[in-house]
């Protein structure tokens, strides 16, 4: 074999050698993009009996233990049917909800602030739940104000995930203390928050750190001022958030934090610090909802907790004696579910389930109250926070808005008026600034 | 030896590293441009606006605010950390005792995930349960709102973004005074010239590069800072203390907005390449003067 054949045939066999490790390259390259296409869809099911469940709350199954029970529950009672649960805390949920959107990828079953699911249903993103709901003779055991919130784009997006009863807990103790009676008006709260303030203590354990959304009992009170009855102004522009009835009702909230109301440092906490605030003794009401009564229960002030929907208003508007007891955000079922016989079959067996007196009776069961018409019974409905819960919601006289007015604006509506509230309590902004910064927010069909 | 040098051959090993950067790189920052021109919600589809982003920004109070804030911590940031860090590197290249423990207590910080500096300096700075107001308030005295009030909070952010990246800025410093030339400083030496004056016409001259590099990371870094907001205060009260990152976040995913976020993604981008080459810029003239 001659010199010249062999650099010949060495440079042939160099030249494949490139080329194998070229195509190899490719491969590679290739298979990466295959590999990350499939995971992009891999959150379609196959067809199995079984579906996802995503949830606002980081591991569900030991932080939600309502939720929990019931699907521990639906699983014992249909073993063919098996729910991944799966959360993550409230805003990366509402992020990666907005993502799975726009790349179709939505989880079977998911929580959603109405706002965001609006939006979904206007793009078909989400499943009509009527015909799940007539079945059984479901939907006649809501009360509608559970289901009307969320009824648009032509279709009944979403069912009610737990009901939303808010207002303020209190300490009994602490106001024994002080020789101070629970208030019913707003002057008796203010005398109350100038009293404690004197003696050095939190009248209101707020905490607006990346949970502006806590000024749930502030919200109840828009509605001593006239919200429902201006709503339909409110959301057609023919009536401003910039109003005289609200004017007072912010007038007031500053007049609260001018009497001490509030904690200085209610910027930096976050509303669990809040809660550990009160859990501790270390405030006298508590700014929350029916969701605290479990917890606060097992804390070391339980026996001395009550529940307080909130102070009248002797200028307020219409009825005074108002206690937020409606629908909080959804439960909506992804488009997807529809085309999948089998996933449809699981997932309305599931919310057969979760509407029916055993599902409400977990809920009840976890200091939780119902959002159908069931009536709840048990050693759990007799827990004293949990009792002081239902005594408000029952007291002769009483009744519930349709809905909190944070759920039925825009998502830039809800955080103005969030902010607006917490910027006069925290004596940042003037109660006129902070109402002409959320009259623009809320436009026509927000 | 075989040499890969032919046009295809070079195209063919660049590709995936291009594939890479395109994929990651280029096309979010093609589709950020697209959408801040788009009144987009992340889910429906985006409908064309134009320019109205832009025009709603130049309205937007809370957009100035952020960017008053993000120039007050970038103007303390750069006139503290690279002067101080060059100083530290200084002192930390002489033979003094314990150097080596000093170096790494300083870098530590640079190591520490940018959540947890927030949270740790939470407990230092919160007017309620801080450590520093408690301290005051042992002597009689009532402290300030560090943070979550209404004027000292972008100062506090700046001071805890010093602290996390001085050490950081210091060891780039230290490797570039390790890397000057022996036998300049020996002949300064040689020449009679004291410490301060082989700093001062020597080792400064000598470090130009070292300082621009410097500089621009300090300038990149503030328009990039986001968790140290987010866990100090949130933004709050009523974005007071937002910067231009945390506003954008804001927007885009708490209030859904995401042709707003995107415009103001496009406007952050384009401050801190701006303020970046505007700051390579004077330096290369001053270097011609």
């Amino acid at each position: 074999m001659t010199v010249g054949r062999r650099n010949w045939r060495r440079q042939t066999r160099s030249r494949r050698l490139r080329l194998v490790a070229s195509l190899a390259a490719l491969v590679t390259i290739a298979g990466s993009i295959a590999a990350c296409s499939s995971s992009a869809g891999g959150g379609k099911n196959s067809g199995a009996a079984g579906f996802t469940l995503s949830m606002h709350i980081a591991d569900p199954l030991k932080n939600d233990p309502a939720t929990a029970g019931i699907v521990k529950a639906f699983e014992a009672k249909y073993p063919d049917v098996k729910i991944n649960v799966v959360g993550q805390p409230v805003d990366q949920h509402e992020q990666q909800m907005t993502i799975a959107a726009q790349s179709n990828t939505l989880p079977d079953v998911f929580w959603v602030y109405n706002s965001l699911a609006q939006t979904m249903a206007k793009s078909g993103k989400l499943l009509d739940l009527t015909s799940i709901l007539q079945q059984n003779g479901l939907i006649s055991k809501f009360p509608q104000s559970m289901l009307s919130g969320y009824h648009g784009s032509g279709i009944q997006y979403g069912v009610p995930y737990q009901a939303l009863v808010t207002g303020f807990y209190y300490n009994k103790k602490i106001l024994a203390q002080y020789n101070l009676q629970l208030p019913t008006t707003f002057d008796d709260l203010v005398n109350v928050a100038k009293t404690l303030h004197s003696h050095g203590i939190t009248t209101i354990s707020q905490g607006a750190k990346d949970s502006s959304f806590s000024v749930w009992a502030f919200l109840t009170m828009l509605d001593r001022f006239g919200w429902e009855q201006k709503q339909g102004g409110l959301l057609d522009g023919s009536v401003s958030y910039d109003n005289a009835d609200f004017k007072n009702l912010y007038d007031h909230i500053q007049e609260l934090a001018k009497a001490g109301a509030f904690p200085n440092n209610m910027s930096t906490q976050t509303y669990q610090q809040a809660v550990d605030a009160f859990s501790a003794g270390k405030a006298a009401f508590l700014d929350s909802g029916a969701w605290a009564a479990g917890v606060l229960q097992t804390s070391s002030v339980g026996s001395d907790v009550g529940f307080w929907p909130g102070p009248t208003f002797a200028d307020g508007v219409g009825s005074q004696q108002l206690v937020m007891n409606a629908p909080s955000a959804p439960f909506v079922v992804s488009a997807a579910v529809g085309k999948n016989a089998k996933k449809l079959a699981a997932v309305t067996e599931f919310i057969q389930f979760y509407y029916s007196d055993a599902g409400q009776q977990i809920l009840v069961d976890n200091a939780q109250t119902p959002v159908t018409t069931y009536k709840p019974t048990g050693a759990a409905a007799q827990k004293s926070v949990y009792a002081s819960i239902i005594s408000a919601l029952q007291a002769p006289g009483w009744t519930s808005p349709t809905a909190q007015p944070d759920l039925v604006v825009s998502a830039a509506a809800s955080n103005a008026m969030y902010e607006s509230i917490y910027g006069v309590m925290e004596g940042v902004i003037s109660p006129s600034k902070a109402l002409s910064m959320v009259a623009p927010t809320i436009k026509s069909g927000s | 030896m075989t040499w890969l040098s032919r046009r295809w051959q070079v195209v063919l090993m660049l590709a995936p590293a291009l594939l890479v950067y395109s994929v990651y790189l280029i096309y979010p920052v093609i589709y950020s441009v697209f959408y801040s021109f788009s009144d987009y919600n992340g889910v429906a589809k985006p409908k064309y606006v134009g320019g109205a982003n832009y025009r709603t920004m130049w309205h937007d109070t809370v957009f100035w605010s952020s960017l008053r804030n993000t120039m007050v911590i970038l103007g303390i940031a750069v006139l503290v950390i690279v002067p101080l860090a060059f100083m530290i590197a200084v002192l930390l290249s002489s033979d003094i005792k314990g150097a080596g423990v000093l170096r790494a207590l300083i870098f530590a910080p640079a190591i520490v995930a940018p959540i947890l500096i927030g949270l740790i300096w939470v407990f230092i700075l919160d007017p309620h349960v801080g450590l520093i107001n408690g301290f005051l308030a042992s002597l009689g005295f009532t402290g300030p709102q560090w943070i979550g009030g209404t004027s000292l909070t972008p100062l506090s952010v700046a001071m805890v973004y010093i602290w996390q990246t001085v050490g950081f800025v210091l060891t780039i410093f230290y490797a570039g005074l390790r890397m000057l030339p022996r036998d300049v400083m020996e002949a300064s030496e040689l020449d009679g010239a004291t410490k301060w004056q082989q700093l001062r016409y020597v080792t400064v001259p000598m470090m130009q590069e070292t300082f621009g590099i410097c500089t621009v990371l300090v300038i990149t870094g503030v328009f990039k800072i986001f968790e140290l907001v987010y866990v100090l205060t949130g933004g709050g009260p009523i974005h007071l203390s937002d910067v231009l990152v945390s506003y954008m976040y804001y927007v885009t995913f708490q209030l859904q907005n995401y042709g707003y976020g995107m415009s103001l993604a496009v406007v952050i981008c384009g401050l801190g390449a701006v303020v970046s080459l505007g700051y390579l810029v004077l330096r290369q003239r001053g270097q011609r003067t």
